[in-house]
C-alpha cells in the first residue's frame, strides 16, 4: 500500500496487446479458450516502475511508439494492465486529447456541461464553473455557437478550459498542449504551475524536451516500454534522450525510415538537418524546401515547403516552430493565423501537392536556429499529425554581427546634447 | 469474473451512480437525430404520427383488415400499432447496439468514462420515442372512443421487454466492437423478427401445430399482454412472469458478458 505522500505508484506495470491479423481471428480465439493462440503479443510497456509524489511534475520523454501513450492510459485505469500495478491515490482528470468527448453539433455551452457530466459533475455544480471556464476559454459569444463551427485554436481553448476545472488531485497530460497558439500554451503552462504549488501530482508526457525541462521535477525516459533507470533530474535525461535520438534519426515509428523518406530532395538541401526528428502518421509528407535567408539587416526570410498528399485531407493545417540551438522556442505561427492573410486551406486530394510559403521578418540577431515544421488535420476535434518535422532546417545568420542577445530590435537611438554647463 | 457483474442489486446501484451522465447522453442521442431539422424536435411527434395515418389510411380503408377473432373491436391499424411500440423498444434498442460502444472510440479510449452505461444510451432513446407513440396511442383510443383503464398498465407490462433490451444491448455492444458484421446482421435480425412476434397479428391466429414457437418468443407474451390490457381482456400473467424472469436472467448474463469483454474494448478499437 503506498503511503500517504504518494500520489500514484506504479509497480512492475506490463502491458501486451493482443494483435489479430484477421477480425474472425479474436472470435476464434474466444471459443477455443485459450487452447490455441491466433494473436501476436505485443509487449509496449514492459516492467515500469515508478512513484509519483504528491504535489510533483513527472514528465515522460520517448520516441513514438515507446509506449508514453500505454503508460498513460494504465495509469488512467483506461487500459487493464496486463500484469503489475498503477495504484492512483486521488481523483485522476486525463488529458489525453483534448475535447475528445466533444460533438461538434452540439454548442460550447453543451458540451461544457457534458464534459462536466462525463467527470461526475451535476447541473449545479457546473454552473458554479461555468463562468470560469468561459473566462478562461475566452471565445465569448461562440459559446452559443456549435463546435463545429470553431476555429482550431477556439476547439482547444474551451476543451483545456473545462478539463481543468474539475478539481482534480491528478492531472495527466498526454502532448494535448502541444497545439494552439503559443500565447495559449502559457497560459496554459501557467494555470498548470498553479495547479502544481495548490498540491495536484502532474504527469506529462511531451515530444518537447522544451516543455519537459521547464515544467517537470524529475523525469524518466522511455524507449520500446522500458524505463530507461529511474525518474531523475530532468536536465540529465533530457540530455540522454536526444543522444539517443541523435544516434538513430530516423528509427522512429510511421513515417521515418521508409525508403522513400530518404530520396526526398528535402534531405539534400543546404541547411538540412540529419538529427531532425520526424514523426506523423505519414498521410501527407514534406518531400522538399527551399530557403532564402535575409540578405541583409531586417530583411525577409522565404521559407517554401513542398508537400505531397497520399490521402485525401480535408483542411491541412501548416506550422512552423523556430527555435535556438537550447530549444528555446522563440516564434511560431500556422495556416490558421488570420494575422498571416493566409487564403483558407483547400481540401488536397489524394496524389495531389501543395506548396506553402512562409515569408518571415526575423529580425534575428547572429546565431543558429532550427525550423520545426509540421502539416496537421482536424477530423472532429483529433489533430492528427500528418507529417512533423522537428528541427528540421538549419538557419546561421551571420548578420548582423555585432549585436548581443537573440533579437534584432532594429533600435532608433536619438540623442540631444546641449551646449553650454550644467547648472550646479 | 467478478461476482458483482452478476448481482443484480449492485449492478442497479452502478447504473444509479450514473443516471445524471446516463441522462445527458440520452438527451443528446434524441436531440442529435432532430438538430439541424427544420421542424427539430417536432419530428420525435411528427413521425409516429404520420406513421399511424398512414396504417390507418393503409389498412383501415384500403385493406379494411379486421384484427383476428375481434370483429367489433379496436381497428387493426390501433392493434398493430399498439404491438408495434412494443416491438420497437426491443428492435431500436437492439438494432443499434452494436455501435453503441464502437461509435464512441473516444470515450473508450481517452476519457475516464463508465463505458457499461453507453449501451443504455438506445434503450434510453428508444424509450423516449415509446414515450410519446404511447401518447399517440393514448390519444388515437380516446378519438376513437376505445380509451380504457388498462392503458395505464402498459408501462409497468414492457417491462421484460426492457430487460431483455438491455441484456441484448450489453451482448451485442460487445461483440459489435470486436465484430464489425454485427451492425449488419442485427438490424437484418430485427426485421425477421418483427414478422415472427405476434406484432400483425395475434398468437390466436397462428396454426395450432406452430403457436409452440411463439410460446418460446418473450417478445410474444408480452405484445400480447399489452394489446389484451388496453382491450380490456384478462392478461395471461404466467406467460408475463416467464418473460419477465428470462429479461431478468438475460440482463445479468449480457452485463456479465460485457463485463468481462470490456478489458479489450481499447485494444481493439
Amino acid at each position: 500500500m503506498p503511503s500517504d505522500d504518494i500520489a500514484i505508484s506504479v509497480r512492475n506495470l506490463t502491458k501486451t496487446y493482443r494483435l489479430f491479423g484477421h477480425p474472425g481471428d479474436r472470435i476464434k480465439q474466444f471459443f477455443t479458450l485459450g487452447m490455441r493462440q491466433y494473436y501476436r503479443g505485443f509487449t509496449a510497456l514492459n516492467e515500469v516502475s515508478f512513484d509519483v509524489r504528491k504535489g510533483e511534475t513527472v514528465g515522460i520523454i520517448g520516441r513514438n511508439g515507446s509506449g508514453k501513450s500505454t503508460l498513460l492510459q494504465l495509469i488512467c485505469g483506461i487500459l487493464k494492465p496486463t500484469s503489475g500495478s498503477a495504484i492512483v491515490n486521488g481523483r485522476v482528470s486525463a488529458l489525453l486529447e483534448l475535447g475528445a468527448g466533444f460533438n461538434p453539433e452540439f454548442t460550447g455551452r453543451e458540451n461544457t456541461y457534458f464534459q462536466g457530466a462525463l467527470m461526475g459533475f451535476t447541473q449545479a455544480q457546473m454552473n458554479e464553473r461555468f463562468d470560469d471556464i468561459a473566462a478562461f476559454a475566452d471565445i465569448g459569444a461562440f459559446m452559443d455557437q456549435s463546435v463545429r463551427t470553431y476555429s482550431n485554436g477556439m476547439f482547444v481553448r474551451l476543451a483545456f478550459a473545462v478539463a481543468i476545472s474539475v478539481d482534480p488531485d491528478i492531472l495527466v497530460v498526454d502532448e494535448a498542449l502541444a497545439v494552439g497558439d503559443a500565447q495559449f500554451q502559457a497560459r496554459c503552462f501557467s494555470r498548470l504551475a498553479a495547479m502544481r504549488d495548490s498540491g495536484i501530482s502532474i504527469v506529462l508526457v511531451s515530444h518537447s524536451t522544451e516543455q519537459i525541462l521547464r515544467h517537470c521535477d524529475r523525469v524518466g525516459m522511455l524507449e520500446h516500454g522500458k524505463l530507461m533507470g529511474d525518474l531523475g533530474e530532468p536536465r540529465q535525461i533530457v540530455n540522454q534522450y536526444v543522444a539517443t535520438l541523435a544516434a538513430a534519426p530516423a528509427a522512429g515509428a510511421g513515417i521515418a525510415g521508409n525508403d522513400t523518406v530518404r530520396q526526398e530532395p528535402f534531405l539534400s538541401r543546404p541547411g538540412y538537418n540529419p538529427g531532425e526528428f520526424r514523426s506523423g502518421n505519414g498521410k501527407a509528407r514534406f518531400v522538399d524546401f527551399r530557403m532564402s535567408a535575409p540578405k541583409a539587416r531586417g530583411g525577409r526570410l522565404m521559407l517554401e515547403l513542398d508537400v505531397i498528399f497520399l490521402h485525401t485531407v480535408s483542411r491541412p493545417l501548416y506550422s512552423l516552430f523556430i527555435r535556438t540551438a537550447d530549444g528555446v522556442t522563440l516564434s511560431s505561427t500556422n495556416s490558421d493565423d488570420k494575422a498571416a492573410q493566409t487564403q483558407p486551406a483547400l481540401t488536397q486530394e489524394a496524389g495531389t501537392r501543395a506548396t506553402v510559403c512562409f515569408d518571415l521578418q526575423p529580425n534575428l540577431c547572429a546565431g543558429d536556429y532550427f525550423f520545426s515544421i509540421a502539416v496537421s488535420e482536424t477530423r472532429y476535434g483529433d489533430k492528427e499529425v500528418l507529417d512533423r518535422r522537428h528541427d528540421a532546417i538549419h538557419l546561421v545568420l551571420h548578420d548582423p554581427a555585432n549585436l548581443g542577445g537573440m533579437v534584432d530590435m532594429q533600435p532608433l537611438i536619438r540623442i540631444d546634447s546641449q551646449p553650454g554647463e550644467v547648472q550646479r | 469474473m467478478r461476482s458483482e457483474a452478476i448481482n443484480p442489486i449492485k449492478i442497479t446501484s452502478e447504473l444509479l451512480r450514473h443516471r445524471y451522465l446516463l441522462g445527458q447522453l440520452v438527451k443528446r442521442d434524441v436531440l442529435l437525430r432532430y438538430r439541424g431539422a427544420m421542424f427539430g424536435v417536432l419530428w420525435i411527434f411528427l413521425s409516429p404520427l404520420l406513421m399511424l395515418a398512414i396504417f390507418a389510411f393503409v389498412f383501415g380503408h384500403i385493406f379494411q383488415a379486421r384484427w383476428p377473432h375481434q370483429p367489433d373491436g379496436l381497428p387493426f391499424w390501433l392493434m398493430l400499432y399498439c404491438g408495434l411500440i412494443v416491438f420497437n423498444v426491443f428492435g431500436e434498442t437492439v438494432s443499434r447496439s452494436p455501435t453503441a460502444v464502437r461509435g464512441f472510440p473516444a470515450y473508450v479510449k481517452k476519457i475516464i468514462f463508465p463505458v457499461e452505461i453507453l449501451p443504455l444510451v438506445p434503450l434510453g432513446a428508444a424509450l423516449t420515442h415509446a414515450g410519446f407513440n404511447f401518447l399517440i396511442l393514448a390519444a388515437a383510443l380516446a378519438w376513437t372512443g376505445h380509451f380504457s383503464a388498462g392503458l395505464l398498465l402498459f408501462p409497468l407490462l414492457i417491462v421484460p421487454v426492457l430487460l431483455l433490451g438491455i441484456g441484448a444491448a450489453w451482448f451485442l455492444a460487445a461483440w459489435g466492437v470486436f465484430i464489425k458484421d454485427m451492425s449488419q446482421i442485427v438490424p437484418l435480425f430485427v426485421q425477421m423478427l418483427l414478422f415472427l412476434s405476434p406484432v400483425l397479428y395475434p398468437v390466436s391466429a397462428v396454426p395450432p401445430g406452430l403457436t409452440f414457437i411463439y410460446n418460446a418468443n418473450p417478445l410474444g407474451a408480452v405484445i400480447e399482454a399489452a394489446r389484451a390490457a388496453i382491450i380490456g381482456q384478462p392478461i395471461a400473467w404466467p406467460a408475463w412472469g416467464a418473460a419477465l424472469v428470462l429479461g431478468i436472467a438475460v440482463a445479468i448474463l449480457g452485463h456479465a458478458f460485457f463485463q468481462h469483454s470490456r478489458d479489450e474494448f481499447a485494444d481493439a478499437l
